[in-house]
């Protein structure tokens, strides 16, 4: 009784937290049809400033820290990417109404990890005075990449076995009706209605092989985790100390509220479009953050008990698993896996995945901390 | 001298920036123009102004001066058939005249 009273105290304690408020505040003034505006050069910005800290934090702990720690925790954040995905592939993908192309995109999205979802993560932890080690923010792309690597992998084997099996029955087809064939085309109906449908046939269709290397290689040129890495680099073979304590550091927090208004105006904004796919989304994308911080729970605690991994780590890891990308991973899915609709899996994350991360996954999981580590 | 000259238009999803700049390129176009831009079509609203993260909600719009219909075409069928099954875009083309242009030739040669 006793663990969750304290849990629940502070549960609500969390919530009060500026973090969050901005948040909730942002998706309150959207719901009034507030015509606040924030220009998306200054969220660049921002995302810029809060990625470079996060990075330079954990090049400058690298330099003075054994590096064997992270192998462990950094493993499970790669299996956690991977599994994420196979899990939207058999839950998710399982449900009525809801598209297999689109559940995988989702689970990928699910799987890569949010810039500002991990950055509020890390305010709330050093404001409820919870050590963790400065490098767990390089996890980043442990688990963003593997994520979607392996759901535009995922997705393309499907949609090549997919097409294999339309292309052998259409082959039957044409050869049943073969006797009346005149011309090239053989009935009215296999007539091209449109330009684009009649050139396209007379490219070979062939299955495309999914290329891995050109996924991680945009993964990298991404936004958020190129200025991560720049930071890390910096902050390991440079001495940025005095810019970071006169420039970085002190800018963060008041930053990082201005991001988590915009990005409760847009999670407001994109609740219209989730309602137009499937239900069953809304379901996972609140049920989901939570399972998968669990699991990457699970293994932190692993890490805690055999390699001493701090509590304050294991939350961190916890809750990027739980959080779903914003920024860099739908430009990348939605050129690794085309016909997946995107109103479906950037609604999903934008709209649910993300408030429900910042809101009650990154609480909940500090609570959880707090309570198994006293 | 006014030359004739065929302007094609393709509105298209950003994401398919660069891609779409190569294709032009790659048909033999010696030039394009692109204007971020955004509007209404079959598939919603995008970029109306309203801010967003990331790149997928807004939209280009290249123009492309050519001095042959064929080559319009050629550019537009390939664009056509590699992105708009799966990306929101439409592809039209204008006579143009071009009035000034050093490096343009029209059909008749420089």
């Amino acid at each position: 009784m006793d663990f969750v009273s304290l849990f629940l105290l502070d549960l609500v304690k969390q919530l009060q937290s500026p973090t969050l408020g901005f948040l909730i505040g942002g998706m309150v003034i959207a719901a009034l049809g507030s015509q606040l505006v924030i220009p998306e050069a200054i969220c660049q910005i921002i995302v810029f400033m809060l990625l470079t800290k996060i990075g330079l934090t954990g090049g400058i702990a690298i330099r003075t820290s054994n590096l064997t720690e992270m192998i462990l925790p950094a493993a499970f954040a790669v299996i956690v990417g991977i599994l994420v995905v196979f899990i939207a592939r058999y839950t998710l993908a399982r449900l009525p109404k809801v598209k297999t192309v689109d559940a995988i995109a989702t689970g990928g999205l699910f799987g890569a990890v949010s810039g500002s979802t991990m950055a509020a993560a890390l305010t709330l932890l050093e404001e409820q005075n919870i050590s963790y080690e400065a490098w767990a923010g390089a996890f980043y792309p442990f688990m963003d990449i593997p994520a979607l690597v392996t759901a535009i992998v995922v997705a393309n084997i499907y949609l090549n076995k997919k097409r294999r099996a339309t292309v052998q029955s259409s082959l039957e087809g044409t050869l049943s009706r073969q006797p009346v064939a005149a011309g090239d085309f053989s009935d009215p109906q296999d007539y091209p209605s449109t330009r684009q449908e009649y050139r396209g046939r007379q490219q070979a269709p062939g299955g495309n092989r999914v290329q891995i290397w050109p996924i991680i290689q945009e993964s990298l040129q991404g936004p958020a985790l190129s200025a991560m890495l720049l930071g890390l680099a910096l902050g390991i073979f440079t001495r940025p100390e005095s810019v970071y304590e006169s420039f970085y550091n002190p800018l963060f927090r008041g930053l990082l509220s201005v991001l988590m208004v915009v990005m409760g105006m847009e999670a407001w904004s994109r609740v219209g479009e989730l309602r137009k796919v499937a239900q069953w989304y809304v379901v996972y994308s609140v049920v989901a953050p939570f399972v998968h911080g669990l699991i990457a729970f699970g293994l932190g605690m692993i890490a805690h008990y055999t390699m001493g991994f701090s509590m304050g780590g294991v939350v961190v890891l916890a809750v990027i698993a739980s959080s779903s990308s914003d920024i860099s991973g739908p430009p990348t899915l939605r050129a690794g896996i085309p016909s997946a609709n995107p109103s479906a899996y950037i609604g999903a994350s934008t709209a649910v995945g993300t408030p429900v991360a910042i809101g009650l996954c990154i609480p909940f999981f500090i609570g959880l901390a707090q309570a198994i580590g006293g | 001298m006014a030359k004739p000259a065929k302007k094609l238009v393709i509105v298209t999803e950003k994401v398919l920036m660069k891609k779409v700049a190569h294709i032009i390129e790659a048909c033999g176009a010696t030039g394009y123009t692109v204007l971020d831009t955004g509007g209404k079509g079959s598939r919603n609203v995008r970029s109306s102004g309203h801010f967003s993260v990331s790149d997928t909600e807004a939209n280009v719009k290249f123009e492309v001066i050519t001095d042959s219909r064929d080559l319009a075409e050629k550019i537009a069928d390939e664009i056509a058939i590699s992105f708009f099954n799966d990306y929101a875009g439409i592809a039209y083309i204008c006579d143009a005249e071009v009035l000034y242009g050093h490096s343009f030739c029209g059909p008749e040669g420089c």
